[in-house]
């Protein structure tokens, strides 16, 4: 076992864990607000991987598709949450709130590959191989997408606790997050808050998918094919305080990366192909041993 | 004429097969969520690891028991291997079907124990966490069987040997009627299982976990029966397919046939009751029949492929059914037993 | 202060109250009482904006509250402590005031200072989580989320349900104190019928979704059949 990893690892690591942060933040949200596992997150994150993909065939740099991926996941999350407005009112169980996002990803996982098919058929790309990689930047030989996916990380947690902490809309969210029926004697309009969570956790998955083709190969399958890690970040977070979102992200991250680097050097470089295998182990040994995820552990510490 | 009464021949047998496949889905479904209140979002991990494993073994076992041997590789070369094995096979009809009921059988209890590990992390969790679990679980499966090659040789997949071939020209239509056998006793047992009284508890479990907590029914030991009879349900379905398809590949298992149809199937006829997912079988297994057989017309027409259409289709009629109509189109009635039927019957008659 | 007319309400599908009417003006407790799924809660829910109205008027001030949604109503100066889950657990009970006072437009601390006074024990309690506050305590902290934004309208449901009897003698009294110190409206539902009766100015019994009994608590106790038959009163 190398004493030291190397920088690339850490590199490869850290961009990583802030593309799975933007993801988690959303899921973690979303439950905290709507109470309930957003499987269609898969498809907000597949809508920013193409959001860059329509900027480059338009001939636009990819990197425009972070801000077209933010709108765009923004506004099809806020479909989603209009869809599932009648079953929350009344007090529909978890279950059909489930299937509901359930089948709204797999309506969506047909459009985008109409588009997906459209935009090969039109534009004469290979549009179920997005891979951006040679059209980033660097500096100083590091990668663009490092400083940009970690930039992208910071602006948003920044962003949220301003937003949270310092504004009379966050606290009328917090207020959503810790006891909705309360909340809405206060005179809180408890559907427009979830609007707006709904907003921002679509809009942060659209930001994360725009970033992923300049990480590693997408197609439409990318965003299902991740979103058990997605969920396994944020289990081992905790799902009870945003905070959890980016402690799982980088936690798993950092677990993922490294742990397959050190046994692609004992086993082989086949070791890839099981990547998905350690969230997942994470996850099921933090449910056993942990189920409320890390974060209770550490806002205990700090007496909050 | 001969090419209609062929064609016609071709689409209702893969109806058939297609059918059987979902109703035993269907019903393992109901099973696990309409008697226990699992939310089995990964159905397609215990389907697809029983039809893996027996794409591992049948071949090994047809070599044992018919006693062939040869140097060929069973899952590199499987194909070479299946040819050397075919041949025996068809002239032994009994021998045949007892691969084919060890098969099942051991495709059973394969589904079972995975369907057991799927669940064991989160049994004793609330729904959502165990939802995402089994979710997650699911689409590890494809993952395996891509990136360990030694199990079904990767992304070509492996042959299975034909266990109808004794029939010669009927051997379709011989796979079929067994599988749509074997799916109708599966349903006439779950029918069954409502009835029972541990069927019944499973289902005053769903319906209120605390009155029935109250009553000293534990929670955990009902959800893993049901997990088990519903995943060994699975595991049969899987390897039926893999008989049907002749082989075994991991692109066969994807969570929309898998997890998501059967799940629209049983909301069709309502969470809990076996004759709606008949009907929702139907339903659908005819709608995805039909464009399979005719998509090839709307090339050209459309610039991308009809399946998808059919996809968004799905998704917007599972919503609509959520919004407008979740108790399903053919709701639960519930069971009563004949003698407090019987009762009731008699004690109205007697007040009036 | 508020007026309800033949009011018809339910859930959905489920009609729950007919023809009801209901009177309460400033300085005024209205006790309203029943059996269990009469309706009482139904009623506070109405009220809100929580149940679906499907006929009849709900005025507050004169102005006609009853389509608008829940959080209008709030808005409008109706305080609604709800029977259960009515505090935030995670957070102190100072910071459980301060939020409350964050949404009402009237932002000065008088309020803030009023329930202190009236609920010594939570100022005392102040730095502590609410959720390791004792039941009656919860109460107390319920009421004060819905004081301290100086509403018009105060509902309350079943504000002594489940406390210790020294909790309930007390909540009831301090329930008496506020309608007698401030210029607000109080309904209050009530299963403690004993209580509801020492501190209420009218009474009002909902029986199946019908008002069965109007007037004055005097006048209530006399009415035997009702006592015995609704309210579980017996000889």
């Amino acid at each position: 076992m190398q004493a030291v990893i190397s920088f690339g690892t850490f590199i490869q690591a850290l961009i990583w864990s802030s593309i799975l942060s933007l993801t988690a933040i959303g899921i973690t949200l979303l439950y905290r607000t709507t109470r309930v596992p957003n499987f269609a997150h898969a498809s907000f994150v597949t809508t920013g991987i193409y959001s860059s993909t329509i900027a480059w065939v338009f001939g636009f740099h990819p990197y425009w598709g972070v801000p077209l991926g933010f709108i765009l996941s923004g506004l099809e999350a806020v479909l989603l949450f209009y869809m599932l407005e009648p079953l929350r009112r009344r007090k529909a169980s978890i279950f059909l709130l489930m299937i509901a996002t359930l089948s709204f990803d797999i309506l969506m996982y047909g459009v985008l590959n109409i588009l997906a098919d459209i935009l090969q058929f039109e534009f004469k790309i290979l549009s179920r191989n997005i891979y951006f990689v040679p059209m980033d930047f660097d500096i100083a030989g590091i990668r663009g997408i490092v400083f940009i996916s970690l930039a992208a990380f910071l602006a948003t947690m920044v962003a949220l606790q301003l937003l949270l902490y310092r504004t009379d809309l966050g606290v009328a969210l917090r207020a959503c997050m810790e006891n909705p029926s309360l909340a809405q004697t206060l005179g809180v309009n408890v559907s427009r808050m979830l609007l707006i969570s709904w907003f921002i956790a679509g809009a942060t998955a659209g930001v994360a998918g725009a970033l992923l083709p300049f990480y590693q190969m997408c197609s439409v399958y990318t965003g299902t094919y991740y979103l058990a890690e997605m969920f396994c970040a944020s289990i081992v977070g905790g799902l009870d305080h945003l905070i959890g979102a980016p402690i799982g992200s980088f936690l798993l991250g950092f677990a993922k990366i490294l742990l397959l680097s050190s046994l692609a050097s004992v086993v082989g470089p086949d070791i890839i192909n099981y990547m998905m295998i350690i969230p997942l182990g994470i996850m099921v040994i933090t449910l056993a041993a942990l189920p409320t995820g890390l974060a209770p552990l550490i806002m205990r510490r700090r007496g909050v | 004429m001969e090419q209609i009464l062929e064609q016609i021949s071709l689409f209702v047998t893969s109806f058939i097969a297609v059918y059987s496949v979902y109703l035993i889905l269907t019903v393992s479904l109901n099973i696990q969520r309409g008697f226990a209140g699992i939310p089995q979002f990964g159905l397609v991990f215990p389907a697809a690891g029983a039809a893996y494993i027996i794409g591992n073994l049948s071949t090994r076992i047809a070599l044992w028991v018919l006693g062939i041997k040869t140097n060929l590789d069973p899952i590199y070369e499987s194909s070479g291997v299946i040819a050397l094995i075919n041949p025996v096979l068809s002239s032994q009809p009994l021998l045949s079907i007892a691969l084919f009921i060890l098969c099942l059988v051991i495709g059973a209890v394969i589904g079972a124990v995975l369907g057991i590990i799927q669940v064991a992390p989160a049994i004793r969790l609330r729904i959502d966490y165990l939802a995402i679990t089994l979710l997650a679980f699911g689409e590890i499966m494809n993952v395996i069987a891509r990136a360990y090659r030694p199990l079904i040789g990767g992304e070509y997949g492996v042959q299975v040997p034909s266990v109808f071939g004794w029939a010669g020209k009927n051997t379709i239509v011989a796979t079929t009627v067994a599988m749509l056998i074997v799916a109708l006793i599966i349903y006439a047992y779950a029918e069954y299982l409502g009835r029972t009284p541990m069927g019944r508890t499973m289902k005053a479990i769903r319906d209120n976990e605390v009155a029935a907590a109250a009553l000293g029914k534990s929670l955990v030991k009902y959800r893993a029966i049901a997990i088990v009879i519903g995943s060994a349900f699975c595991g049969i379905s899987g390897v039926l397919w893999a008989f049907f398809n002749g082989s075994v590949m991991p692109g066969q298992f994807v969570r929309f046939n898998w997890t998501f149809l059967p799940w629209l199937m049983i909301l069709l006829g309502g969470l809990g009751n076996n004759k709606g997912a008949l009907v929702g079988a139907t339903t659908f297994v005819a709608l995805d029949r039909f464009i399979t057989y005719y998509k090839h017309e709307f090339v050209g027409i459309l610039p991308f492929d009809v399946i998808w259409l059919y996809q968004i289709l799905l998704g917007a009629i599972t919503a609509l059914i959520l919004i407008y109509r979740p108790q399903g189109v053919l709701p639960e009635r519930p069971y009563i037993p004949k003698d407090v039927r019987e009762r009731v019957k008699s004690s109205i008659a007697s007040s009036s | 202060m508020l007026r309800i007319e033949n009011l018809n309400s339910g859930y959905g599908k489920l009609h729950v109250l007919y023809d009801v009417s209901i009177d309460c003006g400033k300085k005024e407790i209205v006790a309203v009482l029943g059996p269990n799924g009469a309706g009482k809660t139904t009623l506070l829910n109405s009220i809100f904006g929580i149940a679906d109205i499907y006929s009849g008027s709900i005025k507050l001030d004169g102005e006609e509250i009853s389509k608008l949604p829940p959080h209008s109503i709030a808005r409008k100066g109706v305080a609604y402590v709800l029977q259960m889950i009515n505090i935030f657990s995670e957070l102190s009970v100072d910071e459980n005031l301060r939020i409350a006072m964050a949404f009402s437009k009237d932002k000065s601390s008088d309020m803030l200072d009023y329930v202190y006074e009236l609920f010594p024990i939570l100022k005392e309690r102040k730095k502590q989580r609410a959720g390791t506050l004792s039941g009656g305590e919860r109460q107390m902290l319920a009421i004060s989320i819905g004081l301290v934004r100086n509403p018009k309208l105060l509902l309350l449901d079943e504000p002594t349900a489940g406390l210790m009897p020294l909790y309930v003698s007390l909540i009831t009294k301090k329930i008496g104190e506020i309608r007698d110190q401030k210029e607000l409206s109080i309904v209050m539902v009530e299963q403690n019928v004993h209580k509801a009766l020492e501190v209420a100015d009218k009474v009002y019994v909902i029986v199946s979704g019908q008002v069965v009994f109007k007037g004055l608590p005097s006048e209530l106790m006399g009415e035997r059949e009702i006592m015995k038959l609704y309210l579980g009163m017996g000889d």
